[in-house]
């Protein structure tokens, strides 16, 4: 008789008999107290990550390093900020109750945009190691590069092709773009968001209507914009760390990549703060199983374009394309190429079948952190073959440097983090004027 | 196989699923294990009740679509290694990455058919006769406004006359014996 269908006998005891009434909202929906202790933690480990690091600046090619894993910190706060933007306004366009309980921290992760785009000034000041771009500007300074072969003739091509999107000047103004637009949006959502609660017609028909058109409206084209900014942002901050590398896909991968992030931050988020009051009361299994369900998704998904820009490039085998696979593959990196297939997609591919997983809330705590370790692991490879002492020979003998890829996105992930729990404080964690509320009172499975 | 003969079990009528489900809960709670509900439309409260969570339907699923993926991957292998070996823009004969695409569409595809047919496999589909359509009442009512509960007679716990009582007890319709 039940195939196919829900049962929740063991999501908790609340609603055994299937008779209850619905639950009443708590009388503070503010955050808990705990999220101060959790900011203070995530200081201490910025503090003691920073220390850490700075003893790296003291080895063979340490600096560059540390640059280039803090360029690794600074995408996956930026993935966190934009992408907790993008997937706010999805929630916005979708509806649906799944991500209701998810706005205020989706809100909370979009209100530091401002702090994301401030990361970026101390890449703008060391920029010339990372880009070639930067440190060669011009077409004089492309052929004196070429003259003392540091670049090659085809990077030297490239770079004077390239130059109208991929100089200093150009940069900037993207970026400053880029963030302003961002911001823009982040700004009216955010405002928005407090006036719907606000609204002194709250809780009627034609306040949620008025509200739910509003948000709509404005969120369908912020999800186009973010992707055609997004696309132009990961272009200038990691594609074009190989001057000459291209791939139509790499806009959506970095959005897809972000998505996967932002819910495993969002869903570890409203676990962690279900232990107290409001969440406690409002986070029932289905929408957490719900959540679990999109986080596969964004698994799947990920892998596709991954491996699909991988299959596209290994089957033409074009000596312009095929490089930039071999530096990621051979000497060592097959190594960390295994691992963040393992870690991208098989562990949380196999482990999110589970429904019983989905539904059980310390292990998916465990595999959301995870997940966010393995948007690391992943940046990692995208972004240090790149670099000539490492295409194709990954080494630590020597190159002690290169363990500033672990504590570096550390201090700054960290630092973020305290950042994103401090705005997830400054709000009620429930958005009120909405009728999903009323529905997410009630026992699961009622008649 | 010979027919069966004697009781099936007891089959009580319900106007609501409220009172189904209060039934069935008070059943399980007494001892009865062997029991099904029969409803006219999914009630989610009733399988709680009965403590039917678990199927083996995922279980099916994923060794389909593992026999999906062994089978495509190994097929592939032995035509471009061994059955019809061709060079392909010079790449090994074993070229995997080219082999996982139609392998993800066996994994699909088997564990999909797995999953439907075996869902109708372990509901014991199709079945020709199922003795509660002995119950004159239930031809009529199971399929359109009426829930039915029935303790079958294999439950150790059943006994004609004392499960008929404590059948009787809840605002039951009726509580009619069905044979096998």
């Amino acid at each position: 008789m039940a195939f196919g269908h829900e049962h929740n006998g063991e999501a908790g005891g609340h609603h055994d008999h299937g008779h209850d009434g619905p639950k009443t909202l708590p009388a503070s929906l503010a955050a808990p107290e705990i999220v101060s202790a959790w900011r203070t933690r995530a200081l201490i480990v910025f503090v003691i990550a920073t220390i850490l690091s700075v003893f790296f600046a003291f080895t063979h090619e340490g600096k560059n390093h540390i640059l280039r894993a803090y360029l690794l910190g600074f995408m996956t706060c930026f993935g966190f900020a934009g992408g907790g933007l993008v997937v706010l306004m999805l929630q916005y366009v979708s509806g649906g109750k799944w991500g209701l309980l998810l706005r205020r921290p989706l809100e909370a992760m979009s209100r530091t945009i401002w702090v994301v785009g401030l990361m970026f000034v101390p890449i703008i000041f060391f920029w010339k190691h990372l880009y070639q771009w930067a440190a060669f500007p011009t077409a004089g300074a492309v052929a004196q590069a070429l003259q003392a072969h540091q670049v090659t003739l085809e990077q030297a091509m490239t770079l004077n092709a390239k130059r109208s999107m991929l100089n200093p000047t150009a940069v900037i103004i993207q970026t400053v773009i880029i963030f302003a637009i961002l911001w823009f949006f982040q700004f009216l959502l955010n405002k928005w968001s407090l006036e719907r609660d606000a609204d002194p017609a709250r809780g009627t028909e034609p306040s949620y209507d008025r509200w739910r058109i509003k948000f709509e409206n404005l969120s369908g084209i912020g999800i186009l914009i973010y992707a055609i900014l997004l696309t132009a942002g990961a272009i200038d901050w990691i594609k074009s760390l190989d001057i000459t590398w291209y791939s139509s896909i790499w806009g959506l991968q970095f959005l897809v990549g972000q998505g996967y992030a932002v819910l495993a931050l969002s869903i570890l988020t409203v676990i962690l703060l279900s232990r107290f009051e409001p969440m406690k009361t409002m986070l029932r299994a289905t929408e957490q199983h719900d959540l679990g369900k999109l986080a596969f998704a964004f698994v799947m998904l990920n892998i596709y374009l991954s491996f699909a820009e991988f299959l596209i490039i290994w089957s033409g085998n074009v000596p312009d394309e095929i490089p930039w696979y071999l530096n990621r593959i051979h000497g060592g990196w097959w190594y960390i190429c295994s691992a963040d297939f393992i870690c991208h997609w098989l562990i949380p591919f196999c482990l999110l079948l589970s429904r019983d997983l989905k539904r059980n809330k310390e292990k998916m705590i465990w595999l959301t952190c995870f997940m966010i370790f393995a948007r690391c692991l992943d940046m990692f490879w995208l972004i240090e073959p790149n670099f000539p002492d490492a295409a194709g020979n990954l080494h630590i003998t020597g190159n002690i440097g290169i363990l500033a890829y672990i504590t570096v996105p550390v201090a700054v992930i960290s630092l973020w983090g305290a950042y994103y729990l401090t705005q997830l404080q400054a709000r009620p964690l429930i958005n009120v004027n909405d009728p999903h509320v009323e529905e997410m009172l009630e026992p699961e499975h009622a008649h | 196989m010979p027919p069966r003969e004697g009781i099936y079990g007891l089959l009580a009528e319900f106007n609501t699923p409220g009172e189904l489900v209060h039934a069935t809960e008070e059943a399980r709670r007494v001892g009865y294990r062997r029991m099904e509900c029969y409803t006219p439309y999914p009630v989610e409260e009733a399988a709680e009740a009965m403590h039917f969570h678990k199927t083996r339907v995922p279980l099916v699923c994923l060794l389909g679509g593992l026999m999906g993926v062994t089978t495509a991957f190994l097929m592939e292998t032995w035509i471009n290694v061994w059955a019809y070996p061709l060079n392909i823009a010079g790449r090994p004969l074993f070229s995997w990455p080219a082999f996982i695409i139609p392998a993800y569409e066996w994994t699909i595809l088997f564990a999909g058919l797995s999953a439907a047919f075996g869902m109708l496999a372990l509901n014991g589909l199709p079945q020709l006769y199922h003795p509660v359509f002995n119950a004159p009442n239930f031809r009529n009512g199971a399929t359109t406004d009426k829930f039915f509960l029935c303790l079958e007679a294999v439950d150790p716990k059943f006994s004609l006359g004392e499960t008929r009582t404590f059948l009787e007890q809840f605002s039951a319709i009726s509580v009619v014996e069905v044979d096998h």
